[in-house]
Formats: C-alpha cells, structure tokens, sequence
C-alpha cells in the first residue's frame, strides 16, 4: 500500500449560503486545489447525502466535476448516510493507496436552508429505520433515546451535556467559516427548549449549507494519512443491545488504529461527530480518548477545550461549525489539516496527530481518520 | 390480557427481533418466526414536542424490552413518573402498538403463565406478594 498525503484543504464558510450546491463544491474543491499548488486531479470522489431530494438534482459526480471544469476527469459519487465525507475520503485514499490514481480531489457538501425545517427533518429521517420512523422516530428523536439512557444507566448529569454546547460554541466563535460563531452560556443551554426529552434545542446541531474538499496524493505532502477505519451496526436502534456507546464507532477506531499502527494515546486533538451533544461524551469514550465513564468529568473540567490536554472540536464541531451533511465528514478533516499545518488562525493547536470521526445514520455506518504532520 | 407480539429469532445467535424480520441483521441467515409476550421492561423513552407529520404533539416513544429478548419501539399516552427499568405492558391498539403501566390483574396473569405447575404459580405469585410488601417498607426508610 503507497502512503497517501494530504496536499490541500479548503471549505466555505457555513451557514446559510445563497448559492447552488455545486458553487459551493467547486469554491472548497478550487481552494483545496489551490493549497496544493492546484494539480490537475486524475479523479473525483463527490459527496452529496440526498441532492435529489434538497436540490433537485441527480447524478451528482457528472454534475459537480462538470461545473467546476473537471468534465474529462473521471467521477464518482460516495454515500452513507451523514458521514459520506468521511466515506469519499475513503474512496480517494484507497485509489490513490492501491496505486489506481496519483492525486485525487475529494469533494462533499450539502444545501438544504431553502427548505423548511420538518421538511429538512423528513429527509435526513430516511435514513432510520423504516419501521422506527413509522412510529415517528426522527433524528432527534433516537438521539433523545440514547441520551436518556447514557443519563439513566451511566448518570451523565444535564450539566456535562450542556458544557459540550458550551465548549464548542466558543470554539466556534473563533472560527470564521463557522455556521455559529457566538458563545453560550451554561444556563441558555439548560434553558433552551426540549426538543426530544431529554434533548434540549442548543444540544443539537443546525441545519447548515457548506462544502468541503481535500486534495489526496501520492507525492509527500504538509499531512500523512496515518489510518482510516469503518465501522457498522444495524441500521434499527431496537436490534442493539447497547445504546450509550456505539460499536460502529469502536469498530472503526480499531481498524484505524491499526492501520496507524499507534493507539489513542498518541492523539493530540480531534474532531468528533456531535450531531447531538451526548454524541461527543460517547465517542471520546468509543475512541479511547478518555476512559469509560470519564468523558462528561473530563468535559467539565476543560481537558477537551482548546486550551485543554485533548482539544476536542476546535472548529466548533457540528453544533457550531455546523452541520452541511455530507461536507461535515470532510470538513472534520480539513480543519485538522489546517490545524496541522498552522493555518487555524485564531485557534491554532500545537500538535502532530489528529483524529476525526464522523457518524453515519444512526451511528449506522462511521468512520474514523488518523492524520499525521509530515 | 397480554398480548402476543410476532417476532423472529435468529438460529445461530438466538437473537429476537419484533417485529420478524427475513434475516438476521447479524447473521445471513433466515430467521424463525416466533412470538414473544407483550410485556416488558423500559429501556429508555422519549418525548418528541414538534413530532412528524401525522404525529400528534407531545409524542411519547419508548423502547421496551419484551420477555424473551425483543427488543420494541412502541407509543405510549403518559410518561408521568415513568422510569427507565419500569414494568410495562404493550399492546396493540388500531395495529399502533402502546406501552402502559401493568394492572394487578396482568401481574397476576403473567405469573399464571410463566410458572409450571398449580405449585409454582402459587409459590411465585407469594413471593412476588411478599417482595412487594418489603420494598414499600424499605423504600419508605431509604
């Protein structure tokens, strides 16, 4: 396997965006091409979780890779769900790993402001399983089971959940391609409104537009890829037997790890996939980040704030970042680059290696990426 | 009355899903049909306050799981003082499957059916009685 390196990194601002889809693709994919010196990539790997449905618009590859001005340049699309970034990151890895492809442009993004939000809602709910949503189960609403669990079984208390909020609110306020770049205290957490009990409405991400992009090659480049790992699970909540942590997550670091070849005790920061925030306390747990049990103490005691020994979402996560579905995979990624290579202006981290992890479904199908500084 | 759940299980991990499924989802395998009692425990709830379309807000959803492993999403009227762990019935109203707090009645009927001999119910039904009593009388110390 040749070692696959990180050339570029670019993504839009988040947020309520204006323009099509595909301008916000080709604006990260020509800002990652830029970073890296803009090669001409030998393929595409696009990342789009459900444009038929939020734009109107299908056969996504050719569409991107077309309007950006790549037509001649083979395509392909990439999908699983809310983590299809991470999942494209994948496929560009893998070709440029077995030697199919020297450099790789990898681009994901999402639209869906336009629309109203229970209309937002249904579509990102297509992907639970069907007989749950006949019942009414959301997003949000199987997020609300797994954390009244995590609070009933392993007594993780309303304030560590909040403090998640908190922290990476004010990480985002220091991020200027952030979807929420204003702080929040502790109280307006506790204080905002139920959403799916036990889930408040500042536990839970937005609904953002936004792309993001990487360029992978086989050349040596400012960022190895050190590993990458997935992990699945069934697609029904109700055929689990644990709900407060995930195996698809656990999974997914194991095979990372091992391909790294290093453990989590060599990670110097990382970004997770808080689509909700108890999402964060049970993935620092899955990923070994912090021992069991330990991740809502570690939260409230700062250690995964930016000044703390594991910086955790320095972007602001999905809750202030934002969320653009398939670009947040990606997105994760990019910022760790960026980290990496002393560009997080306003943020920046010391550090060498960095994890992201990115959750998709109903931590159904996710993923975990291991990025070294060369 | 409890009611019976269609369910299947899985021959290689004995794994109970309800309701049946082709395959297990662990195992490429077919799945027996079977059926489990529709009583349970809760393993975590919900309360949803800007439910779907179709839903009437609060919408209250449960997990339960069932006596023989299943493990069920159902609705419920009320989660006032429900607890995680809590004994519920499920059943069936308008083929929409609901959870609620098990009668005396139900007790009594789940023993009837789960212990063997005439002997046994009554042993069983006693104990139940009697541990009762004693974790009212302890509950009011602690």
């Amino acid at each position: 396997m040749r070692t696959v390196w990180i050339a570029g990194a670019g993504m839009t601002r988040i947020g309520r965006r204006p323009e099509p889809l595909q301008a916000l693709m080709a604006e990260a994919a020509h800002a990652a091409l830029a970073m890296a010196g803009h090669p001409e990539p030998d393929a595409i790997v696009v990342a789009a979780m459900n444009p038929e449905e939020f734009v109107g618009d299908g056969n996504f590859a050719s569409n991107v890779a077309s309007y950006m001005g790549f037509a001649e340049v083979p395509a392909v699309r990439i999908e699983t769900a809310t983590s299809s970034g991470a999942a494209a990151f994948y496929a560009g890895f893998a070709q440029v790993a077995a030697g199919l492809a020297r450099t790789v442009l990898v681009v994901g993004g999402e639209k869906m402001t336009h629309l109203p939000t229970p209309r937002v809602s249904e579509l990102i709910g297509r992907s639970i399983d069907p007989y749950e949503r006949s019942y009414g189960a959301t997003m949000p609403a199987l997020a609300g089971l797994v954390t009244r669990a995590l609070m009933a079984r392993h007594g993780v208390t309303e304030r560590e959940l909040a403090q998640v909020s908190v922290k990476n609110h004010a990480h985002g306020a220091r991020n200027p391609f952030a979807h929420f770049q204003h702080p929040v205290t502790l109280e307006e957490v506790l204080e905002s409104r139920v959403v799916a009990d036990p889930l408040r409405l500042l536990h839970c991400c937005p609904i953002s537009d936004g792309a993001a992009a990487v360029v992978l090659t086989a050349e040596r480049g400012p960022v190895r890829v050190a590993g990458v790992g997935q992990g699945t699970d069934t697609l029904a909540l109700r055929h689990r037997r644990r709900l407060t942590s995930f195996r698809a997550t656990q999974a997914a670091a194991r095979a990372a790890f091992a391909m790294a070849g290093f453990g989590p005790e060599r990670v110097d920061f990382a970004e997770v996939h808080d689509a909700f925030a108890p999402f964060e306390l049970i993935a620092l747990e899955d990923l070994g980040l912090v021992p069991p049990g330990k991740a809502g103490r570690a939260t409230l005691d700062g250690e995964t704030a930016l000044d703390g020994r594991l910086p955790v979402n320095p972007s602001g996560g999905l809750k202030a970042r934002g969320h653009p579905l398939a670009a947040t995979g990606i997105a994760q990624i990019v910022e760790c680059v960026w980290q990496l290579t002393g560009r997080a202006q306003g943020r920046q981290l010391q550090g060498r290696v960095a994890l992201a992890h990115s959750i998709g479904g109903l931590a159904t199908n996710n993923w975990v990426t291991l990025l070294e500084a060369a | 009355m409890i009611e019976t759940i269609p369910a299947s299980r899985c021959p290689q991990c004995e794994l109970t899903v309800a309701p049946p499924a082709p395959y297990c989802p662990y195992h490429p395998v077919a799945m027996v049909p079977t059926t489990v009692a529709g009583v349970g425990e809760v393993v975590t709830f919900t309360t949803l306050y800007a439910p779907p379309e179709g839903f009437r807000s609060p919408l209250h959803i449960a997990l339960v799981e069932l006596e023989g492993g299943a493990r069920f999403v159902c609705h419920g009227a009320e989660v006032r003082g429900l607890k995680v762990g809590a004994r519920v019935a499920v059943e069936a109203i308008d083929n929409i499957y609901y959870f609620s707090s098990l009668s005396a009645l139900d007790r009594a009927r789940l023993f009837w059916r789960r212990a063997g001999r005439a002997g046994d119910r009554l042993h069983a039904m006693t104990r139940s009685l009697a541990k009762r009593l004693w974790k009212g009388g302890g509950g009011a110390t602690a």
